[in-house]
Order: C-alpha cells, then sequence, then structure tokens
C-alpha cells in the first residue's frame, strides 16, 4: 500500500544525497577508465541541466501511460521508482534532478502490437519506468535525437512480469556536441523476455549502462548493438547481465565500426550467482578499426558462482578483409562501394537482431547515413 | 587481345615471375601449366590486379590499352574475370545481392543502364539452371558454407553473368569431383567463343582432356619455358615436368 512506501520526495532526497557523496564518475571508477565523465562536466552542470523534455507519439490501446512529473503516481510507480537494478551516480543523479518523466505500464495479459516511440530531444534529466504485467508484451522504440548542448541523463528502468515480453530499440542518432547517458535497470520474473537493441552513432561522450537481473527461471536477456562513429564520435556500452537464478539465459550480440578519431567501448560483466545452475550466457563484440586513428576497447567479463553453466565469450578488433575487398573489386564493384557492402554485411548479424521490420529498415537507413563520416580519411 | 611482354612481378619484394612473355588472341583457348611455384597463381592476380603485386619490369596490353595502370574494377568492367582457386566467403551478404550490386557496376562503368532486381532474377536463374546452382544457394551469404564444388559452380556462373572477354581460371580443377568437374568444364566450353578469350590455369593436365586448349604453355622459374599444342599437355602427363622444364643453372 501507498502509506507503506516511501514517498517519491523522499526517494528524490535519497538519490540527491547519494549522488553528492559519490560524486561525478571519473576514469578511476570502475567501468568509467574508457569514459572519463568527470573530464568533459562537473556535478554542478548536472543539477543544472534541470529536466528533459519527453514525447510519446500515438500511444497504442491498452498501454497506461503516468507522467511522472505529476505527484499523485499510482502504486506501480511507487513500487518500482529507484528500486530497479543497481544505483550508479548518474543514476541516481537522473532521479534527484528530474522533475519529469514517464511511467508505462501494460496490464496483464495485453500484447500491444504496434510499437510505443518515446522521443527525448531536449537536454536534462529524465526517468523512464516501464511495468510490463505477467504475459503482457510490448515493443518500445526509444529515440534521442537532437544535439542542443550539455547533457541527457536518462535513468530508465524495466519490470518484467512473470511470461512478459520487452522488445527495447534504443536509436541514438550522432550528437557531437552532447553528453548522453542512459542507465537501464530491468528486472526480470519468470519466463520473461527482454530483448534489446542499441544503435548508437557516437555523442561527444556517449554510455549506456544496463544492469539486468534475471530473477527467476527461465527468464531471458538478449542484447544486440551497433555503432557507427566518425570524427571524435564516442559510443561506450556497458552491460553487467546478473544470473540470479536457473535456467536462465542470455545472448550479447555488438558490433562496432569506429573511423577518423573516434572510439567504441564495450564492457560485458556477467555473474552467474551462487546455485543458479543450467544458465547460459554468450555475448560477443566486434570491432571494425577504420584508419589508424579510431580505437576500440572491448572487454567482456565473467564472474561465475554456479557450477553447471555455459558461458561462452568472445570479443575481435579487426580491419576489413582485403580478400573480401579484392574479390568485390576484381567482380567490377568500385573499391568505395565493396567497403560499404562489407561493412554492412559486418553489421548485418546484429541488426537482424532487431524483430519489427520496420525499426530495422530504420536503423539501417541511420547506419547509410553515419558510414560515409566514418569511412572519411581523416588527417 | 592479351600481350604481355618480359614481365617481372614481384610480391613483397620477392621476384616471382621473371620475365614472361604470352601473347593471346580472341577466340582462343590457353593453356598455363607448370610446377607449384611457378608462378601460376601471381600471373592470375597480376592480371586481375590484387595489391600487393608489383610490376618491375616489362608489359601488359589488354585490347590495346595499358591493363597495369587500371583499377581492379575497370579492369573486371572491362571485361576481365578470374574465377578464382579460393573464392572468399562473404557473411552477410547474399549471393544474388552479390551479383546485382557486381553486374550493375560493370554496367554503369560502361555507360550501360542498371538492370532491376526482376531483371537481373531472370537473367541469373536462366544461367543458374544449367550450373545447377539452386535458388537456396543464391538466397544464401555469398559462398558461405558452400562446398568446393558449388564455390566453382558460382565462379563460372559469375562467368555466364559478366561474359568477360578475357577469362582467367586459376585452378578452377582443384577440389572437383569429376562429375563436378565435367559439370564445370561443360560451363566454360559452353561460353567459348570467337570474341573471348580464356587463360586456364592448372597444375594438372586431367581438366585439359575437358577444356581443350588450342595452346599450352608450360610455366617454371618465373618464366615460360615450352610452349607447344595440346598434345604438350599430354606429353606432361606421360613424362613428368622434369622433362619438359630444364631450369637454367
Amino acid at each position: 500500500m501507498n502509506a507503506a512506501l516511501p514517498s517519491r520526495e523522499a526517494r528524490r532526497a535519497e538519490a540527491l544525497e547519494s549522488f553528492r557523496v559519490r560524486g561525478m564518475p571519473h576514469r578511476r571508477f570502475e567501468h568509467w577508465k574508457y569514459s572519463d565523465l568527470r573530464a568533459v562536466l562537473d556535478a554542478g552542470q548536472v543539477a543544472q541541466s534541470g529536466t528533459a523534455a519527453w514525447q510519446v507519439e500515438k500511444l497504442p490501446e491498452g498501454v497506461e501511460l503516468f507522467d511522472l512529473g505529476k505527484l499523485d503516481a499510482p502504486e506501480l510507480v511507487m513500487r518500482n521508482l529507484g528500486a530497479i537494478g543497481a544505483k550508479p551516480t548518474m543514476k541516481e543523479a537522473s532521479l534527484a534532478f528530474a522533475d519529469g518523466g514517464v511511467a508505462l505500464r501494460v496490464p496483464r495479459g495485453r500484447k500491444i502490437a504496434e510499437p510505443v516511440t518515446l522521443h527525448i530531444s531536449s537536454t536534462g534529466n529524465v526517468r523512464l519506468l516501464a511495468v510490463l504485467e505477467e504475459e503482457s508484451s510490448l515493443t518500445l522504440m526509444e529515440s534521442h535525437t537532437g544535439d542542443a548542448g550539455l547533457l541527457r541523463n536518462v535513468g530508465v528502468e524495466i519490470a518484467l512480469g512473470t511470461q512478459a515480453r520487452l522488445s527495447h530499440v534504443r536509436f541514438a542518432a550522432s550528437a557531437p556536441k552532447s553528453i548522453t547517458i542512459e542507465h537501464i535497470g530491468v528486472a526480470e520474473a519468470r519466463g520473461a523476455q527482454y530483448r534489446a537493441h542499441f544503435a548508437n552513432f557516437g555523442s561527444r561522450l556517449s554510455r549506456t549502462e544496463l544492469h539486468i537481473l534475471l530473477q527467476e527461471e527461465d527468464a531471458e536477456a538478449h542484447l544486440s548493438g551497433v555503432n557507427v562513429l566518425g570524427d571524435e564520435g564516442h559510443a561506450d556500452l556497458t552491460s553487467h547481465i546478473e544470473h540470479v537464478a536457473g535456467n536462465t539465459r542470455s545472448t550479447q550480440l555488438f558490433k562496432k565500426v569506429a573511423g577518423g578519431h573516434s572510439r567504441a567501448v564495450y564492457q560485458g560483466k556477467i555473474t552467474v550467482r551462487e546455485g543458479a545452475n543450467g544458465s547460459d550466457s554468450r555475448q560477443t563484440a566486434k570491432a571494425l578499426l577504420l584508419g589508424g586513428r579510431a580505437e576500440a576497447d572491448l572487454k567482456p567479463e565473467l564472474v561465475i558462482f554456479a557450477d553447471d553453466v555455459k558461458c561462452a565469450h568472445g570479443a575481435a578488433v579487426g580491419d576489413l578483409d582485403p580478400e573480401s575487398l579484392f574479390y568485390l573489386r576484381s567482380r567490377g564493384v568500385p573499391e568505395a562501394e565493396a567497403r560499404h557492402m562489407l561493412i554492412r554485411a559486418f553489421l548485418e548479424d546484429a541488426v537482424a537482431e532487431i524483430e519489427n521490420e520496420e525499426l530495422r529498415a530504420s536503423v539501417w537507413h541511420a547506419v547509410e547515413h553515419a558510414l560515409p563520416h566514418a569511412v572519411r580519411v581523416s588527417p | 587481345m592479351l600481350e604481355i611482354k618480359n614481365l617481372h612481378v614481384a610480391v613483397g619484394g620477392k621476384e616471382i615471375l621473371k620475365g614472361l612473355t604470352l601473347s593471346v588472341a580472341e577466340g582462343e583457348v590457353h593453356a598455363i601449366m607448370g610446377p607449384n611455384g611457378s608462378g601460376k597463381s601471381t600471373l592470375s592476380y597480376v592480371l586481375a590486379g590484387r595489391e600487393g603485386y608489383e610490376i618491375t619490369q616489362g608489359s601488359i596490353s589488354y585490347r590495346g590499352e595499358d591493363l597495369a595502370t587500371m583499377k581492379t574494377e575497370d579492369r573486371a568492367a572491362r571485361g576481365v574475370f578470374l574465377a578464382m582457386q579460393y573464392p572468399v566467403e562473404i557473411p552477410g551478404v547474399t549471393t544474388l545481392t552479390f551479383l546485382k550490386t557486381a553486374l550493375n557496376a560493370q554496367r554503369r562503368a560502361r555507360g550501360d543502364s542498371e538492370l532491376d532486381a526482376m531483371s537481373v532474377l531472370k537473367l541469373v536463374r536462366q544461367k543458374a539452371t544449367a550450373l545447377q546452382v539452386s535458388e537456396e544457394m543464391l538466397k544464401r551469404a555469398l559462398n558461405v558454407g558452400f562446398y568446393g564444388g558449388e564455390k566453382k559452380r558460382l565462379e563460372i556462373l559469375q562467368m555466364a553473368i559478366f561474359e568477360p572477354a578475357l577469362a582467367i581460371l586459376d585452378e578452377t580443377y582443384s577440389g572437383l569431383d569429376i562429375d563436378a568437374l565435367k559439370l564445370v568444364a561443360e560451363g566454360v566450353n559452353a561460353l567459348r567463343a570467337p570474341e573471348r578469350a580464356m587463360l586456364v590455369i592448372t597444375h594438372y593436365q586431367r581438366l585439359l582432356n575437358y577444356i581443350v586448349p588450342d595452346r599450352v604453355h608450360v610455366l617454371a622459374g618465373g618464366r615460360i619455358v615450352a610452349e607447344g599444342g595440346k598434345e604438350l599437355a599430354h606429353e606432361l602427363e606421360a613424362k613428368g615436368y622434369a622433362h619438359v622444364v630444364k631450369e637454367p643453372a
């Protein structure tokens, strides 16, 4: 009951205190080595950046929406707000400083075919909460656009009930002037499925951090993503998947194309907790470096406390295969076109993870748009 | 059509071809034979324009133009085709998409209009049947998971679709059983034409029972050491390379 829960304001005060005590993440923070936030932003600027505006276009029937800016939030909000996943400092900041945000609820058994699109294009802090009740399903497209300047800091919480299924596609357009941070916490009940794709075309500093808890048997998480970066672009995806219960499954497939002076980061930690037997986790991260000045840092990490588990991970950084390039050119495909073909081919399996055809097409469209920047030879 | 004069080619600073001279006219099929390491593949790569093959001396003239200064893709558009010994696998690109992209790139370079997807499909299907290249193969990623024979058939299918003026077949025979070999040879023979020249590169004589050459050249130590008609291939089969190849001391 509401009476037993701390008020929203009390939670925000707690988050503010937590942020004040720990401060800005910097390169000596664990897992912030490749994204030194403190070097480009101070705590005062985070507080001053205010609240980011959001917009949901065409809410499908059956999905309930609540404005977190209003004080009379329903119990589902109060039960989950600030409660899912770890509480890293920037996520606390988004709770402390955002005077708004959006909560979505899909009631039990409702399967929503039409995707919900959430647009965030302004600067500031904002919160998103999605609660999918038992046996419900939803496709959520998060579209991050605009390059208005300093900071966009998004805190996301997702609660998936028994057998609930969320397809989440996060699209972040190139924003070379902006710092874009997002923390996503996901808690999954028995048999729930979280499928997420992260298409990110780079910011001045971009960090997407995930903490996924497979709390009950047969819960699954399938993550994929692509980066196409050029110039000074930066994109860091840091994930932590915890197999809390047995017979849980997770897969990750990330493909990164980095040209110019850009930097692509993947840090994927998997924890299989004691007793989570029969868990199966796979992670693959590959980067294609175009030219000698781009950088990729790929770091898979496994922490296993259970006995009977299957875990596989792989990471590789490389260049375009000269044999393939020669083959295509010897068939008459001009060099630039052959390079594009091979880059698209490299990204193909990761983009194919997006189930919704329209969203897949829009990611390919963005890839086409970003490729000329990535392949451009920089001085 | 093809005039190679005193060609010297170095790979990684090491000279592989050491003064090769060869002349191929339109409508002719020439076989280049020779033991392993004699420079056969180097010749095929240098004709196709692979990077890292440096011409240090001599010339290659193709239809009166200097081939050596042409970009790889321009050579293809002007009718040079190399059927490779080891066709590469390209995951993420379907065979049909590849064929369409390549065909239209060549047409564009020649100033012809591009073909739409339906026209390409029709053309490919028409040529694919004879080579037993299935619809399923065309939908798969290029060469990925193809058997050796399937890869070679796909190379010949490309030759049938692109209709090159000069086709170079590099060890097309290798890795094929006798039925696959006959099928590939039939495909090649069907493409023999008065306006087309072929260079068949092989170290086995057996292929030449099926693709009968007009001329046979023996390559050893980076240059042509013997030449003759198709009977030379039989002589090599009977007596071995050592008999024909008299290495200069």
